[in-house]
């Protein structure tokens, strides 16, 4: 039986465009008042008006819109759509780097995300330690990071430059690292943004032969962005689809 | 390799605080020892004067006092040999301020960070308040060789019960710190123009904690002013655990903890909530 790993319900996320937000004591003010009343908050986002997303008089731009999904245990996803169509964002929202407007996403197991460029390295650091830096991070313990290094270095092909500092490695270098710490290490959902992009043709072969045997072979989902229609191809079992902020049939 | 729970979670815009896990933080142990580990280090890495400034800040900033409140002004120091009163309250002081200052700007200094990697935000402030703690330790040491070398000139010191009060209000000054930290992290995070306002308020706010002065110094109906502030009885207590004069009450103590109690939990709250979003608006 396979089970459900991730399931979205009518998410939706607003931008406030306004250049100071929400963010003024006396605006805050007045919501607290309204919450305290009982009454509903007066500068709840109000419902996208134009065609484009945008509620000229509040400056909200609605980049996801009702959408809802599921995901099966162990299926690779890929997540497509044009440029701002808000994969990212939705991307951004499983991760928990920011939260959905309304809607609830349910799941289970621990998510590690590889979101557009870098993964969060410090430059002055070596490859070793932002391994550490970035493998703890990522909610491991020191052992676990230990045991995988060796795999980790070998699979980037970075050892040489293991007492580097980051700075100095090519930007290809920086991504191999950085997919190469998130598939490595612990998870049972994997999500990629555009990074396959990055590295050369044999690297990019590799990390798809990587992510086939992650969710073949260790049961991982795998939900990845990427404009290039034969990776999605070759890889995916399903596709979701993103236009302007909502999802479109296939 | 399944040894991270594999629990369900769920992702809402609510910020219901009962999402709010504190236990979660514990998951992340090896994340603070590298933050402070990266900390620590990095103070030695800088140039020479890295972590001689360790030392040499509070010296020079012990002479300038002395010289200016001791010699011009002459305001008493409740018969405290005067560098060494004035050493102790410029290290605690230094703490709290240190660990204001680099805690309430968390959210702009880790934006980069905060955008790729999603873990428990307040581990930040957590290991900022530790990696001070170590400093502080120093600058204890130094306090202590102080006293050792001016043990004749009318400091007098020696082993009190009151040096146990130590450890007590170590941490209560880094909960305090830590507490109103974050609680000023989450509103300059919503009101950025806030920042400018914090660093000032935090050299202003040294006036109103003993630290050029004793408790005693101050007029007994302005006392209640100076006591407000929580910083207050922490100097007054550090000075008084090493050097058994001043004025110690278990009440300004209490009322102090108290405070920082309510300011933590506060600041916890606060922190909560805007971890969630601010990520949109920076
Ligand atoms: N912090 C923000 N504030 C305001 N608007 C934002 C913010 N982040 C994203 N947007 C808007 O949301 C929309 C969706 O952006 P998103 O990054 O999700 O697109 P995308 O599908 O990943 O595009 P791409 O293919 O170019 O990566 C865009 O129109 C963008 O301008
Ligand atoms: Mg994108």
């Amino acid at each position: 039986m396979t089970k459900i790993a991730i399931k979205a319900e009518k998410i939706s996320k607003a931008y406030f465009t306004d250049k100071i937000g929400t963010g003024t004591v006396t605006r805050d003010f007045e919501r607290w008042l309204a919450g305290i009343r009982g009454k509903a908050d007066p500068y709840l986002p109000a419902e996208p008006n134009s065609e484009n997303n945008f509620n000229a008089s509040q400056k909200v731009f609605w980049a996801l819109k009702d959408i809802s999904f599921e995901i099966n245990q162990a299926e690779v996803v890929g997540l497509v759509g044009h440029n701002g169509a808000g994969k990212s964002t939705l991307l951004k929202i499983l991760s928990r780097i920011t939260t959905p407007t309304s809607g609830k996403i349910t799941g289970t197991g621990h998510i590690i995300s590889l979101l557009e460029t870098g993964s969060g390295f410090h430059p002055e650091l070596t490859g070793r330690e932002n391994i550490h830096l970035n493998g703890a991070m990522l909610g491991m313990r020191k052992s676990e990071i230990k045991r995988e290094i060796d795999a980790i270095l070998f699979f980037a092909e970075v050892e040489k430059y293991i007492d580097v500092p980051v700075k100095r490695y090519s930007s290809g270098m920086y991504t191999r690292l950085a997919f190469s710490i998130a598939s490595h290490l612990y998870s049972d959902v994997l999500i990629i943004d555009e990074v396959l992009a990055v590295g050369d043709h044999a690297f990019q072969l590799k990390c798809i032969k990587k992510l086939k045997s992650l969710s073949r072979d260790e049961g991982k989902t795998i939900i990845l962005v990427s404009h290039n229609s034969e990776n999605i191809k070759s890889l995916c079992h399903k596709e979701i689809k993103l236009t302007n902020g909502q999802l479109s049939c296939q | 390799m399944k040894n991270n729970n594999s629990q369900s979670w769920t992702i809402q815009s609510t910020r219901s605080v009962t999402d709010f896990k504190l236990k979660q933080i514990l998951n992340y142990r090896y994340l603070i020892y590298c933050l402070v580990h990266r900390d620590i280090t990095a103070l030695y890495k800088q140039t020479i004067l890295g972590p001689l400034w360790l030392l040499i800040q509070p010296l020079l900033t012990t002479g300038v006092f002395t010289l200016i409140f001791g010699t011009l002004s002459k305001i008493p120091a409740d018969g405290i040999f005067r560098p060494l009163f004035y050493l102790s309250g410029i290290i605690t002081w230094n703490y709290f301020a240190e660990c204001l200052n680099r805690t309430s700007t968390v959210f702009k200094d880790n934006r980069v960070l905060f955008e790729k990697v999603y873990f428990p935000r307040l581990i930040i402030p957590i290991s900022i308040a530790l990696s001070l703690l170590f400093r502080f330790s120093i600058q204890l040491l130094l306090l202590c060789t102080g006293i050792f070398i001016f043990h004749e000139h009318g400091t007098d010191f020696q082993y009190r019960w009151t040096i146990a009060l130590l450890p007590l209000i170590t941490l209560l000054m880094a909960f305090q710190g830590l507490g109103i930290g974050i609680l000023m992290a989450a509103l300059t995070a919503k009101y950025r123009d806030l920042t400018f306002l914090l660093a000032f308020s935090i050299q202003l706010l040294m006036y109103a904690t003993p630290v050029i002065y004793p408790l005693s110094a101050v007029p007994v109906n302005l006392r209640w002013l100076i006591l407000a502030n929580p910083m207050t009885a922490i100097v007054e207590t550090f000075r008084f655990s090493f050097f058994g004069s001043g004025s110690f009450s278990w009440i300004n103590l209490l009322g102090s903890a108290a405070t920082t109690i309510a300011l933590l939990f506060a600041g916890l709250l606060a922190f909560h909530k805007a971890e969630k979003n601010f990520i949109d608006t920076l």
